[in-house]
């Protein structure tokens, strides 16, 4: 079932008096509970992509559904509600919050928008991603005392503690060393099998994608390959499952 | 605590630096702006206390009589009533003056000067030599009947020396030229432009000098033991006397803009006639209303330094927290990213701005507190020229907790439209703009 489907998507960047077309028309569907990968060289599109998915950023034209829904339309205001929601982030530089401890880090969505949980509840459910990312001895540390793999851990158990469907993952190894980078790839997979949770990756190393259920190779803005378990995938979710189909 | 109302006030100690800068300027602006304010409060009080001194009394009772031609002589010939009615009044007197006083011009070889002489009984007003010291000369030469006491500046400008004899020009209360002699006993302290108030002679000789009989007088002083009870004494006695004696009406509104109660009533009294004498009852208060706008002006003074210094202050914090926009600007995009709305970052900067003002505002306030205490510690003494806004001789400051706290206010506010345009940019920020910027 297509969770994510882009459809005939552009996206133009006005740069001084020129346009950079970065995205030039890509459409692909996301089937719910895979692991994703969107590998491409550095300048291919593929920031540009997940931002538009991660509602960061609007195409300039054609649409984005998330779970079946177009989302084009939508306020800044409610396409921040649904980020807050539906998706989790993880960034190529970590971005936690330099003021708050690991804990806080992984507790401030938690804090945002109206549901509000039950304070036992949310500690457990924290305690137990903590535990989970391996930092059980770190909770009180700043992010500016952790090394960049912890600080990546911090980061994927930030981006589960609301839940969300989806997690999105710009380069998330890219500023890490090769074992490291593969130890959090390792740890978000089986997240994504424990939990279920789709989980989009992007990266420029070749030797990375084959952890992915399903890759989408970039190359200059356009889709140059997309398989899913080493079947060529549809560029369009199949029919009454995307409202947008 | 809110979380982003926690966040902002983190970033604010995890810059120390900058926030011990922008802190400390706010500080200094509310410290300098608090002094001015603990200044002035102080001052009427202190102005019209010394005033008190100058003028022996906080109560005073003059009489007037009208002569030819319906001119006012100022007169009190029979006390008794006067004398009576401050007795039932309950109030507490420290002690009552009788004085008559004449502006007129001294002349010392060829040098001339203007000024006021109060004829005081220096029998009864024994304080006075406590509280004006003498440079030269001695009180005790006051046993001579012309003998007369000046101020530094006066005695120099006329360049006369104790034991010399002064020519004085003045007119009697019929409004007869007049001329007399004086011999001057003593030199006070300088006391600045309050010097032309202080001079003083013998009531009998002043008496004589403006025409009126030994025994009587023109203004009787009530002293009180504070400034505080001078109003509510000044309605017991002014009740205890209508209906004995004719009285002028108190409080006269203020009919022009221009004129104090005091002469308002001076004006009132020239348009009427009557027989015998009728007296006015007025208070230290009355005669200092002016003071008040005196204390205006510093409030006002204080008002501008305020707006201005915090102008230029929140120039500094405005731009300061534009680099601290874009130096945070990932920050700004993450958050937007994991749900925090606009609002929310327009917030966090507000909040960081608001806890800087109050802060800053705070610290100003008590370093200005402080800094009161300490200097109303220095005794500058009785005989300097500033003497009349001291009290006791040293400065004194009274901060008024309405306006400390309105300072605050205005602090704050000024802060919050200070950062506006900055936090204004930081909320709009797309996310994904606010995350490409970062590195
Ligand atoms: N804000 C922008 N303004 C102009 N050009 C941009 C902007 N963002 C990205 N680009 C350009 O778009 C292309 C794709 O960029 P990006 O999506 O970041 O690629 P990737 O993440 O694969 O390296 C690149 O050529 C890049 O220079
Ligand atoms: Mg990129």
């Amino acid at each position: 079932m297509g969770i994510v489907e882009l459809e005939n998507v552009r996206k133009v960047y006005p740069l001084g008096k020129v346009q950079v077309e970065a995205v030039k028309g890509v459409s692909f569907c996301i089937e719910k509970g895979d692991f994703i990968s969107i590998a491409g060289p550095s300048g291919s599109g593929k920031t540009t992509i997940l931002n538009m998915v991660g509602l960061v950023d609007q195409p300039t034209d054609g649409e984005v559904f998330l779970d079946g829904k177009p989302t084009s339309k939508l306020k800044d205001a409610e396409l921040t509600r649904l980020r807050h929601e539906t998706l989790g982030f993880i960034f190529q530089s970590f971005n936690l919050i330099p003021v708050l401890n690991v804990w806080e880090n992984i507790e401030f969505p938690l804090l945002l928008g109206k549901t509000r949980v039950g304070k036992d509840e949310k500690k457990e459910w924290i305690d137990h991603l903590i535990e989970e990312v391996g930092l059980s001895d770190w909770r009180k540390h700043k992010p500016n005392e952790l090394s960049g793999g912890q600080r990546q851990r911090v980061a994927i158990a930030r981006a589960l503690v609301t839940r969300p469907q989806i997690v999105l993952a710009d380069e998330p190894t890219a500023n890490l060393d090769s074992a490291t980078g593969e130890q959090i790839l390792e740890l978000m997979k089986k997240i994504n099998r424990e939990l279920e949770t789709t989980f989009i990756f992007s990266t420029h190393d070749a030797r990375i994608v084959d952890i992915a259920d399903h890759i989408i190779r970039l190359r200059d803005g356009l889709v140059t390959e997309n398989v899913r378990r080493g079947e060529p995938a549809a560029a369009a979710c199949s029919s009454g499952e995307s409202a947008g189909a | 605590m809110n979380t982003i109302a926690n966040i902002a006030l983190r970033n604010l100690s995890r810059q120390k630096k900058r926030t011990i800068l922008l802190g400390s300027a706010i500080a200094f602006g509310v410290m300098i702006v608090t002094l001015i304010n603990g200044f002035a409060g102080a001052f009427s009080a202190n102005v019209a206390e010394n005033f008190s001194d100058l003028m022996a009394g906080h109560v005073f009772i003059s009489g007037t009589e009208k002569g030819a031609k319906d001119k006012d002589v100022s007169v009190i010939r029979d006390d008794t009533a006067l004398t009576a009615a401050v007795k039932a009044s309950g109030a507490p007197v420290k002690y009552v003056t009788r004085r008559s006083a004449f502006s007129g011009t001294l002349i010392f070889e060829g040098k001339k000067i203007r000024t006021n002489v109060d004829g005081a009984n220096l029998d009864e007003e024994t304080f006075l030599r406590d509280r004006l010291l003498l440079k030269e000369g001695s009180w005790d030469a006051m046993e001579d009947r012309g003998a007369l006491i000046l101020s530094e500046k006066i005695a120099r400008k006329l360049n006369a020396d104790v034991g010399d004899t002064i020519l004085v020009q003045m007119q009697t209360v019929t409004g007869q030229s007049n001329v007399g002699e004086f011999r001057l006993a003593g030199i006070s302290f300088d006391a600045g432009i309050f010097g032309q108030m202080m001079s003083y002679a013998n009531l009998s000789y002043v008496n004589e000098l403006i025409g009126l009989a030994p025994d009587e007088y023109q203004t009787m002083g009530i002293m009180l033991d504070g400034l505080k009870r001078t109003e509510s004494a000044a309605a017991s006695i002014y009740a205890g006397l209508s209906g004995d004696v004719q009285l002028f009406e108190r409080g006269v509104k203020d009919e022009k803009g221009a004129e104090t109660p005091f002469q308002a009533l001076m004006r009132q009294q020239s348009k009427e006639t009557w027989d015998g004498v009728k007296y006015r009852l007025f208070t230290i208060n009355e005669i200092l209303s002016q003071i008040k706008q005196i204390v205006a002006a510093l409030d006002t003074a204080a008002a501008i330094i305020l707006v201005v210094l915090f102008i230029i202050i929140m120039v500094g914090i405005s731009n300061t927290f534009s680099i601290v926009m874009f130096e945070r600007i990932g920050e700004i995009g993450t958050m937007r990213a994991l749900g925090v709305q606009r609002g929310g970052v327009r917030s966090m900067f507000l909040y960081e701005a608001v806890f800087l003002a109050l802060g800053g505002a705070i610290a100003g306030i008590i370093v200005a507190l402080v800094a009161m205490g300490i200097i109303s510690l220095f005794d500058f003494g009785m005989e300097n020229p500033a003497f009349i806004i001291m009290k006791n001789g040293h400065l004194s400051f009274y901060l008024p907790p309405l306006r400390a706290a309105g300072n605050v206010v205005v602090i704050a506010l000024l802060t919050l439209v200070a950062v506006a345009s900055p936090a204004g940019k930081a909320a709009k920020l797309t996310p994904a703009e606010a995350l490409r910027t970062q590195k």
